[in-house]
């Protein structure tokens, strides 16, 4: 469990009123800054502070960061406190071109200077232990206790050990999950560096629901363009605990294209659900009892809400946390909001993007609810981009509501990237991926 | 810092007292800008903060409002050939809703 509790996600945003007020957060926060040498201190709010509130933020995340700059965004005058064990967050996104070799792993780290320094958020480097929903009150790591007024969670996945039989921490070191991204994703880049030309690299897939549905399919891709360049003899095979997956035609034809026979897919249908695995051997065996050897084994197991959300009572006996789907609100628990993969937030998919949506939408519904006002009407967006090799990009995009208490896809909104497209097209949403990295970690860790 | 700390106090005040200004002007309703901000925050994640971020995807802050908005209808529309994603993301929104965050960007400046 302790390993696999640091992880989060969520989102929302939003000016209160005019521009002019946005101008002027830089200056307040150079005050409001936790540096011990500011005149203001956050760690005893100020009287404004306590008067507009006091918010925990648990998990630094696309979720957590994003909720406490936008809710800084709302009201500087809100207390906001997020508390994350890492100083520097690995992101998923892009960590599949880590594995391809493509970029080295400083290059997705982001960390939370800009949050304290422009924004004026408190950053504790602390694991949340437990909370208390009746008073109010998380408990950390450090031995500090801290009361909130409004508490917003964006714990991530933890992943299930032994759901899949013998795959557990332990095994996690010699068949990596790598759906963490940080020391795991080194480890399975040594791996596939390691593998001889003419291996067999094997991932096992999860049944949904789980993190990131495209991105299993987008890390076969980039490791195939990786063996392609390096490793031409190699073979790829996939086992799938489903029948359907995310953007399934833009992917198997582009495979096709690109890596000929290298990639073989099998679903749930014909024997493709790994029962039990043998990390010291590097072996899986399926329901129907085929055993597989591989050269480099990548198992990513069944999924559920990161533990926080067990200890607070807001996730359900499937492992997932129901919400309030105009602002992201506990169902079960008062005035504890959550975001991001831990949420059962269908038709939105687990992705960063949606984190960072869903995290706007809270800030918004916390803000407002702290001043007492109703909340604006929630609009959230999502665009998951998968590269296939690195100039050819594929997309599915989705535009969502609130329509009586349920979360719905616009209709006429959002879908695939073309399947027809010209290459120009696919190069295009390669050059867009990039832009949106870029874009996304700014508006969520940046200024 | 000490300048700094005091010109803050200044400020913290006068947003505590605009904040009561807006909350008790608005006690039941949400405030139009409040609620275009949150829509235009979805921009944000490929547009960066605001909408200001200029990379492989270009800034929308501070372009003239008419221009954002036939774009945005274009888009909405399949008028603007080679479109990739945008023509998916303009049909989640109505006209009215496209106008209300092509007059939002326009009104941001660019730093």
């Amino acid at each position: 469990m302790s390993n696999s509790t640091k992880d989060f996600s969520v989102s929302r945003r939003r000016l209160l009123k005019g521009l002019g007020l946005a101008s002027l957060i830089p200056v307040v926060s150079a005050c409001d800054s936790k540096d011990s040498s500011a005149t203001a201190n956050l760690s005893a709010p100020s009287p404004t502070q306590a008067k507009a509130g006091r918010v925990l933020v648990i998990g630094g995340g696309f979720g957590g960061a994003t909720a406490a700059k936008y809710i800084k965004r709302g009201n500087p005058a809100i207390s906001v406190t997020l508390i994350e064990p890492n100083s520097t967050y690995y992101t998923c996104p892009f960590s599949n071109l880590v594995l391809a070799g493509e970029r080295n792993l400083d290059s997705i780290g982001h960390n939370y200077n800009e949050l304290k320094e422009v924004y004026g958020v408190e950053v504790i480097h602390a694991l949340a232990e437990d909370i208390d929903g009746a008073n109010q009150s998380v408990k950390l790591s450090n031995g500090q206790t801290l009361n909130y007024d409004r508490l917003l969670l964006s714990p991530g996945i933890d992943l299930r050990w032994n759901a899949i039989e013998g795959y557990d921490q332990a095994a996690a070191e010699l068949a990596p999950h790598a759906w963490k991204a940080g020391e795991q994703t080194l480890l399975l880049r040594r791996q596939l560096e390691a593998m001889e030309d003419g291996g067999t690299f094997i991932m096992s897939i999860p049944a949904d629901p789980f993190r990131c549905p495209p991105g299993p399919y987008e890390r076969a891709s980039l490791i195939a363009h990786y063996f392609k360049q390096h490793k031409p003899n190699s073979k790829i095979l996939l086992l799938d605990a489903k029948d359907n997956f995310s953007k399934q035609g833009l992917f198997t034809s582009a495979w096709q294209e690109l890596y000929g026979d290298m990639i073989e897919w099998v679903g749930l249908s014909n024997d493709g659900r790994v029962v039990r695995v043998d990390a010291a051997n590097l072996e899986v065996e399926t329901e129907f009892g085929s055993v597989y050897k591989a050269s480099v084994l990548n198992v990513i197991p069944p999924q559920k809400a990161g533990f926080i959300a067990d200890r607070a009572g807001v996730s359900n006996e499937g492992g997932w946390v129901p919400v309030n789907a105009n602002t992201f609100e506990s169902t079960q628990v008062q005035n504890i909001y959550v975001v991001g993969d831990a949420t059962l937030a269908a038709p939105m998919p687990k992705s960063g993007f949606a984190a960072n949506s869903q995290a706007k939408v809270a800030a918004a519904a916390i803000v407002a609810s702290l001043a007492g006002i109703t909340p604006p009407d929630p609009y959230w967006a999502n665009t998951c981009y998968s590269l296939l090799n690195p100039d050819y990009g594929i997309s599915v995009a989705g535009v969502y509501k609130a329509e009586e208490g349920q979360i719905i896809s616009i209709p006429g909104s959002g879908g695939l990237s073309a399947s027809d497209a010209p290459t120009s097209i696919r190069q295009a949403e390669a050059a867009y991926a990039v832009g949106w990295y870029e874009a996304i970690t700014q508006d969520t860790w940046g200024s | 810092m000490k300048n700094y700390g005091f010109t803050a106090f200044l400020l913290l005040t006068a947003w505590a007292g605009s904040s009561s200004v807006w909350a008790e002007s608005a006690p039941t309703a949400s405030h139009p800008s409040t609620q275009v901000a949150l829509m235009a925050s979805s921009c944000a994640n490929c547009h960066g903060t605001d909408g200001k971020l200029a990379g492989a995807i270009p800034a929308i802050a501070n372009r003239p409002a008419g221009v954002l908005e036939a774009q945005l209808l274009a888009f909405k529309q399949d008028q603007q050939p080679n479109t990739t994603v945008m023509n998916r993301i303009a049909k989640g929104f109505s006209d009215e809703e496209l106008k209300a965050l092509a007059e939002y960007f326009a009104h941001i400046g660019q730093d």
